[in-house]
């Protein structure tokens, strides 16, 4: 019955090509609430009953597809659906600016994409044959490839989404192969259920990596990232959201899935994965710090918490293969628990930060400052999330963190050496990554909202209307109740990682914990709220004054002039990590000869150094090569038809001498 | 509770302490040690002056950063006595508690839109973000070695029964102490009693802070030396031992890490600024080492 | 009490890591001189005072007293700027040092045999390592002296590690070795210093002519 009604909804949203312009949002929304509605009734399902549900899908091949429900697609069906839900929400104000830019056809377009975009993501962790999961991953490529470049009329937009598309393909055929490969060695089914016969054979970590390349691309590890930072600043801001909060994901969801299937020889796999996501941690947060372009920070931001929840993966990994099931279970349960709380806190930074562009028209964040005051409401959602992303207590991303910390700490113990050190670099640099993202944070929220304006473009910014705070409040309450109540969520988490094979103890002493953690928060809030009412009680009885900022005896006209700016906040630690962070200066030094200086323009700009060094530099190369074949094109058609002569000629010569 | 009110009853001294020891080696005259108390005391009878460019995030902030400090201090047990809030892992959760009072008192004082404000912003963002690896290694250590992961069970397993320990032991009250400096911007990477706006970082912070919320910070000040020195004190004092002695060895101990804290302040010069982040790395690198002794202690490392 | 000043040794390296002044080297390499006497003594059986004068010249008088007091002369001669530029960062070296520990203690738990003494091993290969390192990174000769005390005082530790055969002897020639090395460095700095009034190695490139 559900099947039917979700075919008919895929049906339907042709019919979006045919509405008038106005309506087209409408009719999308409820779409996309028919999916939620159907696609969550069997996640729920699926966790209710604690077993896999199946569905007969389509005919396919001569075969009935079937889409199979366990845990793991359940959680990643609902954690799909709560940002989608956001997502299309927020569109509508979002959109309202290109409302006139944009055709009707270009509108629908976009809505069509976006509705393809979250069914082929739900049927991607449904699907379990290899051929269909193929063809619907590159759907989703495709439709958020269309999202990106919803913004056709900038030149750049274009070579961005071409760029993500090029990355996307690669990472496709390297999933192909590694299908095709275990396909070949075993002979048994072409699909992920198919896999466990390959590697209960075979030593697993060779096509593990093929995976690994093909699902990071997707995922954004580092080196495999460099289409983020570049697609998600070009994207819409809901696009963006969806793509960072739960699209990326998708790759992530690759791995577990093939890891679901191995059995043996897993330490290497965990330390592998460990690696890669510490690397990915550090480096993308670092990255993160000299951005100016808010979504691309949030782009770097997204690469670090892409680590933090492969930190969580690899340490349970490592965990199971050590045979330490509190690092097992715990490790899982925060890389798990942080994917959810990732597309929370991610949706809503990119929410408010679209809002804040909206109003602004700017993205960069040298030319903003003192939003607070024009735009309270979405401040406030940006601390929120600023705080959350930071995993500072009590909001969810605290809870994630703490519970891959509690993992390490409580199995130093009982682990060997090697194990002990990796744990040691692990939780070293979780503290790391910790620090330098409330670094970043701090830097990010006080630059955009507090202090005074840096331009003028600051000057009309109003709060946006209130369907755009809608999903704010959504979110918000979610951060909320997973930070202060976070029980509540251990319960299907145990079903995810039981799948796992792992022992369920650690999760059941993991409760009470948690639950101290609830009633310390609980503390936490109350001691603000009696500060607050000591401090209005005390205030009343003296008198409050308005006064200007002090500046330390000068008399500043413009107090704007004196302000940090993001650039000078980033500065000590740009000189630490100069190494990774490749931040260039614009500045040309005062000459001996010049008495009277003339103005000076002082810019930099910051380049990722994987990008530099992976992509563009061996590109460059190979172009060289190839603009010295280009002299052969010279665009005569005597000089083409010479060469079909030569051709010949060439032909004939081979075969002469029985070469070919 | 007794930890409680140890702590807090230390804490009040503290800070008067420090400057009566620095104004001696100096053979200045010496105000009372109870001057810092004064000082609150008067500021909390003031009413205060607030900034036209701050928004509610300045007056949030110092609740939050009391808040947060104070929540802290009930994780800490002293010897035998129990904390009032005690859970596996919660050191994991004492750091990130002073990291969001850390981000609020951070974006109060980029709110205020001064320069010089927001220079010292950055800076403390920056030292507690490179200070935070050496908390984690050294508790991590100790958890490695009694194999406990909280707090109260971390010190009540602590036994000094091998000679490594005392390097365990000697190499963690170092840092903490040098932990404790950096989290209150002390010596050798802040100099409280500068003049210089340029060179500050936690006093420049605050300069825009008057009234009821600058009692708070300071009140902030003295709990945080209170904590690392009853953090100190657990690395020393026996919980065999009867619980008056307990007591007045805490005390003992905090007097003497003010009397260090005041010595260092008044004859060790201020780093320079950039100096700093290598300063603060040693401390977690010397952490590593304390690791790596527990590792030969718990036979991890067989060496012979 | 040997682990005891092992670690000591350890954590002197990293303040060698953390140094910028050549002052502070100098006094390092004499602590260092301490550590190791601390090291040996507590790692002897029983007490012979044959073995107690030769540990006690070897290390406390040689390593902490003599060789320290004539780099302090060298130093004093040249006038040597009390600050010796590197090519790294103080901060990447300190992670570099930290690094060369774990994996040297990580190596020694791996060299399990009943010929090595690994408790010794353990700083000795650090040591080793870092005076390499610590060479690579300073561009003075004057460093490039400590750089290689601090690699004598490693094999100084191998020596214990490795050597239960005459291994006094074995110390003694090694440390006439780095006397005379030392001696003739510093007169060779003298010179130079003399000549050029700067210790930078860029500068003695052009002396290959």
């Amino acid at each position: 019955m559900t099947i039917i009604l979700f075919k008919i909804v895929i049906i339907f949203a042709l019919v979006l090509f045919m509405l008038p312009k106005q309506y087209q949002y409408y009719l999308g929304l409820v779409l996309h609430i028919a999916i939620i509605s159907i696609s969550s009734s069997w996640a729920i399902n699926a966790l209710a009953i604690s077993s896999k549900v199946t569905l007969p899908f389509i005919p396919f091949l001569g075969n009935i597809l079937s889409i199979e429900i366990d845990q793991l697609s359940a959680f990643f069906i609902l954690v799909i659906n709560m940002t989608m839900l956001t997502g299309i929400i927020y569109a509508k104000g979002y959109l309202q600016a290109y409302f006139h830019k944009k055709s009707k056809t270009e509108m629908a377009w976009h809505f069509f994409n976006f509705l393809w975009l979250h069914i082929s993501m739900l049927l991607v962790v449904s699907l379990r044959d290899a051929i269909a999961f193929l063809m619907i991953w590159e759907v989703m490529s495709l439709s958020s490839f269309f999202l990106v470049i919803f913004e056709t009329e900038k030149k750049e937009t274009i070579s961005i989404g071409i760029k993500y598309l090029i990355q996307m393909h690669i990472g496709v055929i390297f999933l192909m192969v590694a299908f095709i490969f275990a396909y070949v060695q075993t002979g048994a089914a072409f699909s992920f259920n198919g896999l466990s016969i390959y590697f209960a054979s075979h030593n697993p970590f060779g096509l593990f990596l093929i995976f690994f390349i093909g699902f990071g691309i997707k995922a954004g590890f580092i080196p495999l990232h460099s289409w983020l930072p570049h697609a998600h600043p070009a994207a819409p801001s809901h696009v963006s959201a969806v793509m960072s909060g739960v699209m990326i994901k998708m790759g992530i969801y690759g791995i577990l899935r093939v890891l679901m299937s191995i059995h043996h020889d897993l330490f290497n796999i965990g330390l592998f994965i460990l690696i890669m996501s510490l690397i990915s941690g550090l480096l993308g947060v670092s990255m993160a710090i000299v951005q100016h372009d808010v979504k691309k920070l949030l782009a770097y931001h997204s690469i670090e918490n892409i680590g933090i929840i492969g930190i969580g993966i690899g340490l349970g990994v490592i965990g199971i293969a050590e045979d330490i099931p509190v690092l097992a279970a715990l490790g899982f349960a925060g890389g798990i628990l942080h994917i959810l709380n990732h597309s929370l806190f991610k949706s809503l930074l990119f929410y408010t930060a679209g809002s804040v562009y909206k109003q602004t028209h700017t993205r960069n964040i040298e030319e903003l400052g003192g939003l607070i005051k024009k735009m309270p409401k979405t401040a406030l959602f940006f601390l929120l999330g600023a705080l959350a992303i930071s995993g500072l207590p009590p909001f969810n991303g605290f809870i994630s963190e703490f519970l891959i910390y509690s993992g390490i700490f409580k199995s130093l113990h009982s682990a060997n050496l090697f194990t002990d050190i990796v744990l040691m670099f692990s939780f070293t640099s979780l503290a790391i990554i910790g620090g330098l993202a409330l670094f970043c944070f701090t830097k990010v929220f006080s630059v955009i909202f507090l202090g005074t304006a840096r331009s003028s473009k600051v000057e009309h910014a109003t709060e946006v209307e209130s369907s755009m705070l809608i999903p704010d409040f959504i979110i918000g309450f979610m951060i909320v109740l997973i930070g202060f109540v976070p029980v509540i969520f251990m319960q299907p988490l145990s079903q995810i990682i039981g799948l796992f094979s792992i022992k369920m103890g650690a999760i059941q002493q993991i409760i009470p914990i948690l639950n101290n953690i609830s009633i310390s928060s609980g503390i936490f809030i109350m001691l603000i709220g009696l500060l607050w009412i000591l401090r209005t009680w005390q205030q009343k009885r003296h008198t409050i004054k308005q006064n200007t900022t002090w500046a330390c005896a000068c008399k500043v006209t413009n107090p704007a002039e004196h302000q940090y700016t993001a650039t000078s906040y980033a500065n000590n630690f740009k000189q630490l990590s100069s190494k990774v962070v490749n931040v260039k200066k614009d500045f040309k030094d005062f000459d001996e000869t010049e008495i009277f200086p003339k103005a000076r323009k002082f810019e930099t700009h910051s380049s990722d150094v994987f990008e530099d060094n992976l992509i563009t530099a061996p590109t460059n190369k190979i172009l060289i090569w190839f603009e010295k074949i280009a002299v052969l094109q010279t665009g005569k058609i005597q000089h083409y038809l010479l060469y079909a002569l030569l051709f010949l000629v060439l032909i004939y010569l081979l075969t002469h001498f029985n070469l070919i | 509770m007794i930890s409680l009110l140890l702590i807090l009853i230390s804490s009040l001294f503290f800070v008067g302490i420090i400057v009566k020891t620095k104004a001696k080696i100096a053979a200045r005259k010496m105000p009372s040690v109870l001057q810092p108390v004064y000082d609150v005391v008067r500021l909390f009878k003031k009413g205060a002056v607030y900034s036209q460019t701050t928004s509610a995030i300045f007056k949030m902030a110092p609740l939050v950063y009391f808040a947060s400090v104070f929540l802290a201090v009930l994780f800490i047990p002293i010897g035998s006595q129990k904390a009032l809030l005690s859970f596996d892992g919660d050191f994991v959760f004492f750091a990130y508690l002073l990291g969001i009072g850390k981000f609020m008192m951070i974006i109060a004082a980029m709110d205020t839109g001064s320069g010089f404000e927001g220079m010292g912003a950055n800076r403390e963002a920056l030292y507690s973000m490179l200070v935070e690896p050496a908390f984690f290694i050294l508790v991590g250590s100790v958890a490695l070695f009694t194999n406990n992961v909280s707090f109260q069970d971390l010190f009540l397993h602590l036994k000094l029964d091998t000679n490594l320990y005392y390097i365990i032991g000697i190499a963690s009250i170092y840092v903490f102490v040098y932990i404790a400096m950096v989290e209150n911007s002390r010596m050798p990477v802040d100099d409280p009693k500068t003049h210089l706006e340029l060179t500050m970082v936690h006093e420049v912070m605050i300069l825009d802070n008057s009234g009821f919320d600058l009692a708070l910070i300071h009140i902030v000040t003295w709990l945080k030396f209170s904590i690392y020195g009853a953090l100190i004190s657990n690395f020393i004092i026996s919980n065999s031992w009867a619980i008056y002695w307990q007591i007045a060895a805490f005390f003992g101990i905090q007097l003497a890490f003010s009397l260090t804290v005041g010595i260092l302040e008044a004859f060790k010069a201020r780093n320079k600024m950039e100096k700093n982040p290598q300063w603060i790395i040693m401390l977690s690198a010397i952490s590593i080492v304390v690791f790596l002794t527990v590792l030969i202690i718990t036979e991890k490392i067989i060496l012979n | 009490m040997t682990y005891l000043f092992i670690i000591l040794y350890a954590i002197t390296l990293i303040y060698f890591a953390l140094s910028e002044r050549v002052k502070k080297f100098v006094w390092l390499l004499c602590m260092q001189g301490f550590m190791l006497f601390g090291i040996v003594f507590f790692s002897l059986h029983k007490i012979e005072i044959f073995d107690f004068i030769f540990i006690l010249t070897e290390t406390i008088l040689v390593k902490s007293l003599i060789v320290p007091w004539f780099l302090n002369k060298v130093r004093k001669h040249n006038q040597l700027k009390r600050i010796q530029e590197t090519s790294v960062p103080v901060f990447f070296s300190i992670i570099v040092v930290v690094l060369s520990l774990i994996f040297s203690f990580f190596l020694s738990n791996f060299l399990n045999s009943n010929q090595i003494h690994t408790k010794y091993f353990t700083v000795a290969f650090a040591s080793i390592i870092f005076g390499i390192y610590f060479i690579i990174i300073h561009k003075n000769i004057f460093s490039h002296v400590v750089g290689y005390l601090i690699i004598e005082n490693g094999t100084f530790l191998l020596s214990l590690a490795v050597g239960s055969v005459m291994p006094m002897m074995v110390n003694l020639a090694i440390l006439l070795d780095v006397l005379m090395g030392v001696l003739v460095l510093g007169v060779f700095i003298n010179r130079i210093g003399d000549a050029f009034e700067s210790t930078k190695i860029d500068q003695l490139s052009s002396l290959k002519d």
